[in-house]
């Protein structure tokens, strides 16, 4: 059957590719090496090829400047924004400035956008499906997370269009694990989902009404998440090292990658063990030659200890997500868990007591958000639609106007689709043309909130700016993206002007984007055995000789590194030249040909350059409330 | 899937935006919370984008407008700060719509007032000063602020606007 639509969970560490067959179960498709999860790791090869997935992210240890992980945290961010400061600090390959004040990635000498490296695995997700269900695949669901801005959904869109996608919608993570976990149960509940990953985290409180799933709040923080807790580990073992050996392995990248790898690994350790011991036999190299090696024993307690604050953080917003849905915990018939870090112990009991109860058993916090990402993405290509999502805008709305503040229009929360419309008059009497800027954020200071674009509005006839009245349609649609429309209500003319507000990639970029296709390039593992695969392909899970040992305690003997608990299987890919494109099986069409009839919602768009950080802005808005705060 | 037909998904686009939020969701003024959410909830299962999604374009953006309207109202009538809002709009002026963060401030603003305004006089200089500001008449809204302290000395409701407006001043210039 064509026209299979599936459902993509593109995580900050992970994603996971699902489908719902002819309204069948929902299955979890299957990477080449059996594993439900993949990865979102690209990694740059040396002869110009380029791998996805779990064996990428292995390579981070020997390559980390070509090993690009992570990119989620990087996707729809301007420059200049904190996150990607942070980022900077921690990653090895190598961020730099765009146009549009957008962030590139410099590996080899080229530069990507955050958007193709997104849809590199995307296509690989794509190609993982198509493997395992021998169809060619050209539609997709994908989640974000609820807390997401307009300039990241955006993003993530089009990084779906250049992995050759014709992306239906971009659903909510927590919305999308509440949709499977409730779908066609006819459920009367109100329900959490508690949504900790690798960078992010989400709450969602939702009402299932049967088949209506309303979204009543979502808060997040967009900088907290497992690695977090990866990093606490990590400086435990850094700091220990340096009143040891006195070196501090920080500052050589390639020790620092095995702490990094170390520190998660005895994460997941203490997931299944009470205790778990660290061992690094080759760190790094001393100044007198000789090999450093560590050894550290972490127990659940010092774990829980050394990340109890951040525990604590997640539920400072799940307070406020509360308080927004105007609920206390009593009220709540089920918690939900998705994400990796809601399999360790410390989460499972901190979050029982905080909602005073226990959590689903049934839900795979790995799986979870694809398998609802999959459902929706079937009831949207299939005519008997039997669930309705009913989502909310995560951030408020503003337009920036005089004095540099920011005036809401749509408050955080608020369901979408919706529109507003507000009327505005120029900030001085025969003003020719006027720039609105539009925000999203909580602040009334227009620069603490994120800029979503700016454009000039000239459609007017100038006059007295008592007697001028610009008209602002602001829309929110289902995706969560954002609209502005402004128009002079006098003359009622066409003097509207529409855009797509995007920090990001310009029509022109798209396209060249698009004609170049660099993301083809990939080489993928999704199916090794497809004769349409170059031969020089090879894949071999192997054991690396840097093999970090993770054991537990109890396990623990001399020789014998014990059953591989928490070990960290280092896959290594062997590659030979680079492949040429890669095309779906028994296809050889081009695999973007879907993708220039993307893009419906907004019709004709211009991505103009918006942005310009030193203009002021010359809007008065109505400040009738200005006073209040 | 809903089954209505485009000329009734049309007729419906077309008034929309004519009906009160009551009309519009067919429920009664003094509509309980639960009822709002059923009537709500069965307009979605009919009007949601993703209901009609295999209709031609224009009803199906017919029902995108038809669901941004609904949304619009079931936020203004779920809240009862925004509904007593919305009640007082259509009684005062008739109109049938209300802009969200208009609903939320004029709630606040009627709580500032009561909050900040307790003679006559003063409560009149703030009223004046209020409407300066939405006029964006700041000097005359900083004078009747001034007025209104010298009735009633010691706001602290008073003072604070009077330094936000002063700010402003400065950030304007
Ligand atoms: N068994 C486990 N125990 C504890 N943490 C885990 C486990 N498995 C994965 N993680 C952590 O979960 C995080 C990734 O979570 P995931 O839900 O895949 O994130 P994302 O949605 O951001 O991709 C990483 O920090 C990883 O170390
Ligand atoms: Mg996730």
């Amino acid at each position: 059957m064509a026209n299979q639509a599936i459902g993509i969970d593109l995580g900050t560490s992970n994603s996971c590719v699902s489908l719902m067959r002819d309204s069948a179960a929902v299955e979890v498709l299957s990477n080449a090496f059996g594993e439900n999860t993949t990865a979102s790791v690209v990694a740059f090869h040396e002869d110009g090829s380029i791998t996805v997935g779990n064996a990428a992210k292995a390579n981070i240890i020997h390559d980390p400047a070509h090993t690009v992980s992570s990119a989620k945290r990087l996707i729809g961010r301007y420059h200049f924004s904190e996150e990607v400061r942070k980022a900077q600090a921690i990653c090895a390959y190598e961020i730099m400035e765009g146009s549009n004040h957008g962030v590139r990635i410099k590996v080899r000498d080229e530069e990507f956008s955050l958007p193709e490296i997104s849809a590199m695995v995307l296509r690989e997700m794509k190609q993982i499906a198509e493997a395992r269900i021998n169809e060619k695949v050209t539609k997709a669901v994908i989640t974000v997370p609820a807390y997401f801005n307009d300039n990241q959904r955006q993003a993530t869109k089009d990084a779906g269009q250049i992995a050759g996608l014709e992306v239906l919608r971009i659903l909510n993570e927590p919305t999308a694990a509440a949709l499977a976990y409730g779908f066609g149960k006819g459920l009367e509940q109100k329900v959490a989902v508690y949504d900790l990953g690798g960078g992010t985290f989400d709450i969602s409180i939702l009402e299932i009404g049967k088949d209506i799933f309303e979204v009543l709040s979502t808060c997040g923080d967009t900088f907290l998440g497992g690695d977090d807790f990866d990093d606490r580990i990590l400086d435990m073992l850094a700091d220990g090292f340096v009143a040891k050996e006195g070196i501090n392995p920080r500052n050589d990248p390639f020790a620092f990658e095995k702490l990094k790898v170390a520190a998660e690994a005895a994460k997941k350790g203490l997931s299944v063990d009470e205790e778990v011991e660290i061992r690094i036999p080759d760190v790094l190299v001393g100044e007198d030659g000789e090999t450093r090696s560590l050894e550290h024993t972490i127990t659940r307690s010092q774990f829980g200890e050394l990340v109890q604050d951040l525990v604590q953080r997640t539920f400072k917003v799940c307070d406020e997500a509360l308080q927004q849905a105007n609920l206390t915990v009593r009220d709540l018939d089920g918690i939900i868990l998705v994400g990796g870090p809601t399999r360790l112990p410390i989460i499972r009991e901190a979050v029982s007591q905080y909602f005073q109860q226990e959590p689903k058993a049934d839900v795979d916090p790995d799986e979870v958000v694809a398998m609802g990402a999959a459902i929706h993405a079937a009831s949207l290509v299939n005519s008997d639609q039997d669930a309705f999502l009913l989502d909310v805008t995560p951030l408020d709305l503003r337009i920036g106007v005089a004095g540099g503040l920011a005036e809401p229009i749509i408050e955080r929360n608020t369901p979408v689709p919706i529109e507003q419309s507000r009327n505005f008059s120029p900030f001085k009497d025969h003003q020719e043309s006027v720039t609105l800027k539009v925000y999203q954020g909580d602040s009334r200071q227009a620069e603490h909130n994120e800029l979503l674009g700016q454009f000039e509005f000239s459609g007017f006839t100038p006059g007295l700016r008592s007697k001028t009245s610009i008209e602002v349609r602001f829309e929110i649609n289902a995706d969560g993206i954002v609209n502005v429309i402004a128009r002079d209500p006098v003359s009622g003319q066409q003097a509207s002007t529409e855009i797509t507000l995007s920090s990001g990639l310009s029509e022109a970029e798209m396209d060249d984007i698009l004609t170049r296709d660099r993301t083809a390039s990939v080489k993928t593992a999704a199916n090794p055995d497809d004769d349409s695969q170059d031969d020089d392909l090879v894949i071999e899970p192997k054991d690396s000789t840097d093999t970090l040992e993770l054991v537990a305690d109890d396990d623990l003997d001399e020789d014998d590194a014990g059953p591989a608990i928490g070990r960290v299987a280092l896959k290594t890919v062997a590659v030979g030249q680079p492949t040429p494109v890669m095309t779906a099986p028994g296809s050889d069409e081009d695999p973007n040909a879907a993708a220039e009839t993307t893009d419906t919602d907004t019709g004709t768009e211009t991505r103009d350059q918006l942005f310009d950080r030193s203009e002021d802005v010359d809007l008065s808005g109505d400040p009738e409330d200005t006073q209040q705060e | 899937m809903s089954d209505l037909s485009e000329l009734e998904i049309d007729a419906l686009a077309k008034i929309a935006g004519e009906l009160s939020y009551y009309q519009l969701l067919q429920v009664e003024p003094d509509v309980s919370g639960g009822d709002l959410k059923k009537a709500y909830y069965s307009l979605s299962r009919s009007y949601h984008p993703d209901a009609n999604r295999n209709l031609p374009e224009k009803a199906r953006e017919g029902c995108h407008r038809i669901s941004k309207v609904l949304t619009e109202a079931y936020c203004v009538l779920r809240d009862p700060r925004k509904r007593k809002a919305y009640d007082a709009q259509l009684e005062e002026t008739g109109d049938l719509r209300i802009q969200l963060a208009e609903a939320a401030a004029s709630h606040a603003k009627s709580e500032s007032v009561r909050r900040t305004g307790s003679t006559p006089q003063s409560k009149q200089f703030l009223l004046k000063a209020e409407e300066d500001v939405r006029n964006g008449n700041l000097p005359s809204a900083v004078q009747n602020l001034q007025m209104a302290l010298t009735f009633e000395p010691g706001n602290t409701g008073f003072n604070e606007m009077l330094e936000e407006l002063r700010k402003r001043q400065q950030a304007d210039k």
